[in-house]
């Protein structure tokens, strides 16, 4: 996307991104560039030394069934739970931007579950999800063996969505509120006035003037499904029932960060990496041709 | 608006209080695991009546992980991390969206991949780097010969260093360094009216004037957005915050409140681990409701 | 230019008068102290650290808590990789391999000489000593927090099937399980299957049966040694725990399931588990009113020569690369945590065992096992001395021992849910775990293990 007008001073210009850059460039380009460097090797965690190994590391992960598998969770994992995040933070953005009465209070309370510490995450959904005790116990009682996640992959699948999506619901919410709030309500009420309803009004205006905010959020879910999602699968299920939910990151995180096996880690880190870019760039590409800018 | 929908009202209002109920929920269960003693709040199925060691927990809480200046440190780490995203991701966004030299897309993209790689995954290089700032500047001096030259020709050996261990800085500048909020502003920014920019530069405003005073002011709903999520991340922050605050004058509320989590063979006090939970969970709760002030309805037409 | 002269001959004189008076008024020499353990064990090693601190005034330790075992070791690599290490570091007893390859470290038993502390290594229970010393008996690290399993049974339960012993068989768990099931106990015993739990019944079966987990005795003698838990007596072990959870013997219960094992036994739901002597104290804290258990050596099949069975938990490191004057604080905490007053500390506030037999010694002197809360913790030194370590019972010393046990999780999890047979199961254990094993000895070429 291009503007059409713009300012033509490109030292000013590109002095406006050197805080960015230099900041990117020393916490994260120079580090990661030590952790492409890993997936070359074999390193010695403690850094006593390393072996050139060239693209050993990929190609044994690339050989490893449960990579694949890891793989295939994944992007199912971020399929759903992107889409139910997103479709439900919309629903509820759309209707608090309506105002009816006690609107300024669900503004407020929706946000919560994205500030939820993990720990308290992992025991509400321990409490409400858990077979034998919580809320599923009831679904149980009416339906024996309907819900065991720890033996049932797809049970513990359908948990870490669940988990994810609710934290997600709330930081998608505000950002879709915070673009709807900025469409001029003379807009909305000129349409109004020539007699459009409420859904309406939704479709032909709010909606399309939103598209930049959705494309935002489907970028950064999809992104964050694949990356934020190690610490409830930490919390919830460990990768498991037998490697069920391994999702990629997590299984990054438990070999480099557990097992201690720096090289695979950073091999798979820049699988992982190399994946998403291509997600996005296809993102890029395919889906914002429709988005509306102005 | 004037008209009446009671249909539409009624549904409105259905589904904003289910959801309301959703995510009021795991905050409940919380709640009440913290107001049971010991024994309750390991029973199974946890009674959903509250108990009465409430006070007493949060007390317990407060003291043994000696929240109230970690409470401060995280603020000021959140609040850093918050106000870093929302000025420097503005500034990259202005430049990305609003000039046209070489190298922009590629510059974009450059900052766009931050998003890929979190930072648990490079956790052990970037603490190498926040040991000594300036070691990458180091090292391509070393690399490159500058610094050879250097002191054939000053005399003056090279040897940067500056340690951000145990220092706001190095809590705060990491956390900064990703691409989220650049994105989030390139989006809008594309939104904005070309008409507005023309008639800025009609008027004879520089991109500095342009941005200050207008595309800012513009930007209020998104950057409220992004400062309230950015502060509820910040604050979240666990893995960094304990690796390089080891000095208890700089740890934050989170990494003491990992603490009062019960170990394996620990005994499993939950009810005090979820007291710590809601008194943590309390000060990003205030934020998100003081930054509601800043959403407000799109002003460009309503001026009329 | 005089003046100048003068202004630093002032200058470098008061500087010499500030060092003359510096030692006057000594600061203790600071170290650092990085441990994995949170909750109520976290304040315990503040207490310890405060105490060490009160105890002398040359020294002062510094304790911060990484939250856990995984997150301390990780820590410890980043910070040792940028020259911030800590003085003393607690690693656990899987990382125990890693950490003797690593060369970060400053041999524990070298330290205590070289600073004038005489040690009694004889003194350590040789179960736990061997878990951590070298294949030639020289302790690189200090065995700090140590625990090992010990089988917790109902006593009320047991009674209304006419049992007032534990059983000590697996034949006669067996037809204990059966008949509590009969006399209407939905749960007589809860297991879980999760990575940890290789420890209890994996690592703990094979060493009290003396069947090696791994060739080259459990990888003392070498980084070739590769799984073999395919082919012993594990084997059998699992497909009785299957054919038990099938028959509704057994239940899973795991905290992802919203309760685990420890609070199913204390709650009275579950009526047997084989678990940590460390959760003594919460059963205690935490059980149904009014109701009567104890603990016991775990089960072994019958005809078998019981062997000792392993240590779990953590050793203390000094890490090299620090100051003499650190290293002499260092010295003198691993001395006080070695102290049999210590231990007394250590294990009234802890469900831990004492690791000396003169601290074991000290505890029954001052009547600890006669007291209400701690009476049956003794069982697990009697479970730790069962024999003298054969060559397979020391320990485990195998590399990335953290992959592996979360591959036998893994595969735990596959034939409990009926996705592979037992033996496909274990088959895949060996295989996906030996090239975990063929990674690290890559890694690590030339290396050999001390």
């Amino acid at each position: 996307m291009e503007k059409r007008v713009t300012f033509s001073s490109w030292t000013i210009g590109i002095l406006f991104a050197v805080p960015q850059l230099l900041l990117i460039f020393t916490f994260f380009y120079w580090p990661a560039g030590q952790a492409v460097y890993w997936s070359l090797t074999l390193q010695q965690p403690w850094g006593g030394g390393n072996i050139w190994v060239g693209l050993d590391n990929f190609r044994s992960i690339l050989a490893n069934a449960d990579y694949w598998n890891s793989i295939t969770a994944s992007l199912v994992f971020a399929g759903i739970s992107t889409g139910l995040a997103m479709f439900v933070g919309l629903v509820l953005a759309a209707l608090t931007d309506r105002q009816l009465t006690g609107s300024r209070f669900y503004r407020v309370v929706l946000i919560w579950p994205y500030g939820i510490a993990a720990p308290a995450l992992a025991m509400a959904f321990r409490f409400i999800l858990a077979p034998e005790a919580g809320f599923m116990a009831v679904v149980n009682q009416v339906w024996p063996g309907f819900w065991d996640p720890g033996l049932d992959g797809t049970d513990a699948m359908a948990s870490i969505i669940i988990a994810f999506s609710w934290k997600y619901v709330g930081y998608n919410f505000i950002f879709f509120l915070a673009a709807f709030q900025a469409i001029p309500r003379s807009l909305i009420e000129a349409a109004a006035m020539d007699g459009s309803g409420v859904v309406r009004r939704f479709w032909d205006i709010q909606f399309p003037l939103i598209t930049p905010t959705i494309f935002f959020l489907l970028v950064i879910n999809i992104t964050e499904s694949f990356q934020d999602s190690f610490g409830i699968v930490d919390i919830m299920t460990s990768g498991g029932p037998a490697n069920a939910t391994n999702l990629m990151v997590y299984k990054i995180y438990s070999d480099g960060f557990k097992g201690l096996d720096y090289s695979g880690a950073a091999a798979q880190s820049i699988i992982l990496m190399v994946l998403i870019v291509v997600l996005t760039i296809f993102q890029f590409r395919f889906i914002e041709r429709r988005v509306h800018y102005r | 608006m004037v008209e009446r929908t009671p249909f539409l009202n009624f549904f409105t209002h259905v589904i904003l209080f289910v959801g309301f109920v959703l995510c009021i929920a795991p905050f409940a269960v919380v709640a009440i695991a913290a107001s049971h003693n010991l024994r309750d709040v390991n029973d199974v199925p946890m009674s959903l009546l509250p108990g009465s060691d409430f006070w007493l927990n949060i007390k317990t809480a407060w003291t043994t992980a000696d929240l109230g200046p970690k409470l401060l440190n995280s603020f000021i780490m959140a609040a850093g991390v918050a106000a870093g995203k929302v000025i420097i991701s503005a500034l990259t966004a202005f430049s990305i969206v609003y000039f046209r030299y070489p190298g922009r897309t590629f510059i974009f993209w450059l900052i766009f991949v931050t998003l890929m790689l979190p930072l648990e995954v490079r956790i052990v290089p970037t603490y190498a780097v926040v040991a000594n700032v300036l070691s990458p500047y180091q090292a391509i001096l070393d690399v490159t010969g500058l610094s050879w030259l250097i002191e054939k020709v000053s005399g003056v050996q090279v040897s940067l260093s500056l340690g951000l261990l145990n220092s706001y800085s190095g809590l705060i500048l990491p956390l900064i360094a990703t691409a989220t909020g650049t994105f989030l502003y390139r989006q809008f920014f594309l939104t904005v009216p070309d008409e507005l920019t023309e008639a800025a530069r009609m008027d004879g405003a520089g991109a500095l004037r342009f941005f200050i005073d207008i595309l800012l002011p513009l930007s209020r709903n998104n950057m409220a957005a992004l400062g309230t999520i950015m502060f509820l991340w910040a604050w979240n922050q666990y893995l960094w915050p304990l690796l390089i605050t080891t000095d208890q004058s700089h740890a934050t509320a989170v990494t003491e409140l990992k603490q009062l989590i019960p170990n394996v063979g620990g005994i499993p006090e939950w009810n005090i681990a979820m007291a710590g939970t809601l008194i943590v969970m309390l000060p990003p709760l205030i934020v998100v409701v003081l930054m509601q002030r800043w959403f407000v309805r799109g002003l460009i037409a309503t001026e009329k | 230019m005089t003046i100048i002269k003068r202004g630093f001959a002032a200058l470098a004189a008061g500087a010499l008068s500030a060092a003359l008076v510096m030692p006057a008024v000594a600061e203790p020499v600071k170290f650092d102290f990085w441990f994995g353990l949170s909750g109520d064990l976290a304040r315990v090693v503040d207490t310890l650290c405060k105490n060490f601190n009160a105890s002398q005034t040359d020294y002062e330790v510094v304790c911060t808590s990484q939250g856990n075992y995984d997150a301390t070791l990780q820590n410890t690599i980043a910070a040792f990789r940028a020259g911030k290490q800590p003085a003393v570091v607690q690693v656990y007893d899987v990382g125990t391999a890693t950490m003797m390859l690593s060369g970060a470290y400053k041999p524990a038993d070298k330290l205590m000489e070289e600073n004038g502390y005489k040690i009694d290594y004889a003194d350590y229970f040789p179960g736990i000593a061997r878990y951590y010393a070298t294949s030639k008996g020289e302790m690189l690290s200090f065995p700090f927090n140590s625990s090992t399993p010990l089988m917790y049974w109902n006593k009320d339960a047991f009674a209304k099937i006419g049992k007032t012993e534990a059983p000590k068989t697996w034949e006669d768990v067996a037809a204990d399980l059966k008949a509590l099931k009969d006399a209407g106990y939905e749960c007589p015993m809860a297991i879980n299957i999760s990575a940890n739990e290789s420890w209890q019944l994996m690592e703990q079966f094979s060493a009290l049966h003396n069947q090696p987990i791994a060739t080259k005795n459990n990888g003392y003698d070498g980084l070739d040694a590769r799984l073999e838990v395919n082919k012993t007596k594990f084997v059998q072990y699992v497909t009785d725990l299957k054919k038990w959870y099938d028959a509704g013997l057994i239940k899973i219960k795991s905290k992802d399931l919203g309760q685990d094992m420890v609070q199913a036994f204390a709650s009275g739901t579950c009526q047997v588990v084989l678990t940590s002597v460390g959760d003594h104290g919460t059963v205690g804290k935490t059980q149904k009113e009014g109701m009567n258990w104890d603990v016991a050596e775990l089960p072994v099949y019958a005809g078998t020569e019981r062997k000792n069975s392993l240590v779990g938990g953590a050793s203390l490191w000094v890490l090299s690369g620090k100051s003499d004057a650190e290293y002499k604080g260092a010295a003198a905490f691993l001395n006080f945590i070695h102290d049999p007053k210590t231990a007394l500390f250590w294990s009234t506030n802890t469900g831990y065992i004492p690791v000396t037999k003169s601290g074991f010694d000290y505890l029954k002197a001052q009547g600890f096992y006669d007291r209400a809360p701690f009476k049956g913790r003794e069982v697990a030194i009697a479970s730790l001395t069962a024999s003298e370590p054969t060559e397979i019972t020391r320990g485990v010393r195998l590399g990335n021992f953290t992959q592996i046990r979360a591959e036998f999780g893994t595969q735990m999890q596959a034939i409990f849910a009926n996705k592979v047979s037992v033996q496909e199961g274990l088959d895949t254990l060996v295989k996906n775990g030996n090239a975990i094993l063929d990674r690290f000895q890559q890694t690590y070429p030339g290396k050999t293990l001390p």
